[in-house]
């Protein structure tokens, strides 16, 4: 308030004489009543506005002229229209506004205004001192709204010095707009000759876009008003185009004169976009705003729910497990192990328990590489390394060998995948098999020359996408014409990949590179997360989470990381294996649980922390302001 | 453990570790088969996969001294040959970064001809 109070000597030391004096010392209440006794005068405030206007210009720029665009005019005045004039100089009460503390009370008041809260606001400005727009700013909104083009006319001479330091070219700009209006308005009306005059003596004179005026001239043929509004884009005579024309108007004025509309709640938008982009747990299908979100405190997601500690520990595998999958109904998962058996576990979705099924151990002498659900959760995939040549097909409910699949003694098939719908699969390997077969384990097609790692089918059930010995990933499609393309290319070899459910992204683990995330329909790489280390196995990562914003992989150092899948550094790390992690599965259906296996021969799972601890006020405080059920398990 | 990601160089005539048929490089890489080891004939070629490294050790040899690491099959530990690491005679530098596989512990085998690999996209 120093630096204003210097530069508005001249005009309203003189206002300030006469009514203002008796206000000091007062509460604000006292104020209230006085001012509403003394209003009815509001005749006596306009002059003070318009000679500020040739000190607001003095001070040039940014912020002097923001700065004098308060100081120098009469408070109050413009939105309350009642009040006397008086120079409500904050100092006579003794307090003192900064610049930052002005801006605040302004948006208070702002805010209070558009929620029809006036008589706080006159409360408001006249206790603070402050103003929350130029009075002639305020009469020109006022006019343009109402369509009192002339009085609008005017109030844009006096606001004139205030605007982009009255380049004329803005000025002029802004006429043109207002007269726009007014020219379209009058051919609403039916108007054709007042429409035609201000086309000729108004619009035409200001010599400025020129190619706009000749459009506008073209709009006094349109037969029918509704022919107007199309062609013109236009939503007729009314508040309703009066308003958008002032909004248009409005970003010509700094803020110091007019704010911009709801500048509050943009803020506060902000202010929530960011928490939110912080928010470490953040469920991304969750649309934060001002109705979803509370104020009160920072927004966080909550982290009960999320699989932070170990639950349990399943120990029935004899050696290295190197594979683990849970099932797509979430009800079941699958581990595959060095041992050479695959178990299949019942999932407890309530006592988040896992339960020993069965044991699938008819595959011989097949280290186990991959197990792949079909979509019905009934069937599962089974294969082993480089140098099998074989692939089972179990029926999880009975225990049964559904198929037994193999070509050739000399094939490798170390990576398959069933199709989305379930009618076929498709398995490959480094010695250049790739092929495409029905559910009876019969070759329905197959490509040659190519070896490949790492296999998927995509949501179209017929493009399949296969890592393969060049560092790439690319599309098969056996549907005639036969077609074959990039996907993507990394400078390492790519071990092992997932799809996202949405058939978007891709999660790829890079041999000594660590985990990248690619859009695969812009083809593009997204995200390089950090943190894990893979040098010689191959190592497995899944996507998770609710609404699957999460990504999870293993690692050499033993620990299961996960990260959230907007930002590079991992959420989490959990310790808890004592060798290296080879595979990691998130429940589908029930994101709270995770699977990991890994070379010390256990499945670990985790899930949230037990519910007594929920009671530490920390994730309380988290939770209060978020979607504490979406974690829930039903 | 784990399991052990192998990679594959393709090509038309490979060659791969003669004890687990592992593939370890093609004809394309071979830049003289001049060269002996302690079992006899031994190939020099550009690039090896799927090679697990010993530690660094001098050796003097017919061509000078070399500083050098052993090779072995990264699936199954066989040994294979070894790696210059470091060359001192300034003729022998273009050994540098090569790796030696003795022929008697590597077999060949045809592979298929593949499309080249575009390069980008």
């Amino acid at each position: 308030m120093q630096s204003t109070s210097s530069t508005s000597t001249g005009s309203s030391s003189r206002a300030t004489a006469d009514v203002s004096a008796p206000n000091f010392g007062g509460g604000s209440a006292e104020n209230v009543s006085r001012d509403t006794s003394a209003g009815g005068g509001s005749g006596d405030d306009n002059p003070a506005p318009a000679d500020e206007h040739p000190s607001g210009s003095s001070t040039r720029n940014g912020h002097d002229a923001k700065q004098n665009g308060f100081a120098v005019n009469n408070n109050g005045s413009c939105i309350v229209d009642g009040e006397n004039n008086r120079d409500n100089n904050t100092s006579y009460r003794g307090v003192q506004l900064d610049k930052s503390n002005q801006e605040i009370i302004r948006l208070i008041g702002q805010y209070l205004h558009d929620v029809g809260l006036d008589k706080s606001v006159k409360t408001l400005m006249v206790e603070s001192g402050c103003y929350l727009e130029h009075p002639s700013a305020t009469k020109f909104r006022e006019h343009v709204l109402m369509g009192d083009w002339v009085k609008a006319d005017l109030d844009l001479k006096d606001l004139e010095p205030l605007i982009d330091n009255g380049k004329q070219s803005t000025i002029t700009e802004m006429k043109f707009i207002l007269l726009e209006q007014k020219y379209l308005e009058h051919l609403d009306d039916a108007n054709p000759l007042d429409a035609l005059h201000v086309l000729r003596s108004e619009l035409t004179p200001l010599q400025h876009n020129i190619s706009r005026v000749h459009q506008l001239s073209s709009y006094m043929m349109c037969s029918t008003n509704q022919d107007l509004y199309q062609r013109a884009k236009w939503e007729g005579k009314g508040i309703l185009s009066r308003a958008l024309v002032m909004e248009r108007l409005q970003t010509f004025m700094p803020p110091s004169v007019m704010m911009s509309p709801r500048r509050l709640r943009t803020l506060l938008q902000q202010a929530i976009e960011l928490q939110s982009q912080h928010c470490p747990c953040h469920d991304m299908a969750w649309e934060t705003n001002l109705q979803t979100v509370s104020l009160l405190t920072d927004h966080c997601c909550t982290t009960d729910g999320f699989p932070m500690q170990t639950i349990q520990i399943l120990t029935d595998h004899c050696d290295e497990v190197w594979f683990c999958k849970f099932s797509p109904d979430g009800l079941k998962l699958a581990t595959g192990s060095k041992d050479s058996t695959v178990i299949i576990w019942d999932v407890d979705p309530y006592k988040l328990t896992l339960k020993h099924r069965r044991v699938l151990d008819g595959q011989a002498q097949l280290s186990v590489s991959f197990v792949s659900w079909s979509p019905d959760s009934k069937l599962i995939l089974v294969g082993g390394t480089e140098d099998s040549h074989e692939l089972y097909i179990w029926n999880v409910e009975d225990g049964k060998l559904f198929v037994k699949f193999s070509q050739s003694l000399e094939d490798s098939l170390a990576c398959g995948a069933f199709s989305r719908d379930g009618t076929r699969f498709v398995c490959g390997g480094q010695k250049g098999q790739l092929y495409l077969c029905d559910l009876n384990g019969t070759i329905v097609d197959s490509w040659e020359g190519v070896r490949v790692n790492s296999i998927a089918f995509r949501a179209d059930n017929k493009t399949i996408l296969a890592a393969d010995n060049h560092f790439r990933i690319r599309g098969y499609n056996f549907d005639s014409p036969r077609s074959d393309f990039d996907i993507l290319r990394e400078p390492h070899p790519i071990m092992t990949f997932s799809i996202n459910s949405a058939d978007r992204l891709a999660l790829l683990n890079v041999s000594n590179q660590g985990l990248h995330l690619w859009d695969i329909e812009d083809k593009c790489l997204v995200r390089r997360f950090q943190g894990i280390r893979q040098s010689n196995f191959a190592i497995h990562s899944c996507f998770g989470g609710i609404n699957e914003s999460f990504v999870a992989s293993g690692s050499e150092d033993k620990v299961v990381y996960i990260w959230h899948i907007k930002r590079e550094e991992p959420l989490a790390k959990l310790a808890g294996h004592t060798k290296t992690v080879n595979c990691v599965s998130w429940n589908p259906v029930y994101p709270s649980l995770l699977a990991s296996a890994s070379d010390d021969a256990t499945v670990r799972i985790w899930g949230p922390k037990p519910n007594g601890s929920n009671a530490t006020t920390e994730s309380d405080d988290c939770s209060s302001s978020s979607s504490s059920s979406s974690w829930n398990m039903t | 453990m784990g399991r052990v990601f192998l990679e594959h160089l393709g090509g038309l005539k490979l060659f791969n570790c003669a004890q687990c048929h592992t593939n370890l490089t093609n004809r394309s890489q071979l830049i003289s088969t001049r060269f002996t080891g302690a079992t006899g004939r031994a190939y020099l070629f550009k690039r090896v996969v799927n090679l697990t490294f010993s530690n660094i050790q001098e050796r003097v040899m017919l061509t000078g001294r070399h500083m050098v690491r052993d090779v072995m099959c990264k699936n199954c530990g066989a040994k294979l040959g070894w790696m210059y690491e470091f060359a001192t005679e300034e003729s022998q530098k273009y050994k540098e970064g090569r790796v030696i596989l003795e022929y008697a512990l590597i077999n060949e085998a045809e592979g298929f001809p593949a499309e080249a690999p575009t390069t980008s996209h």
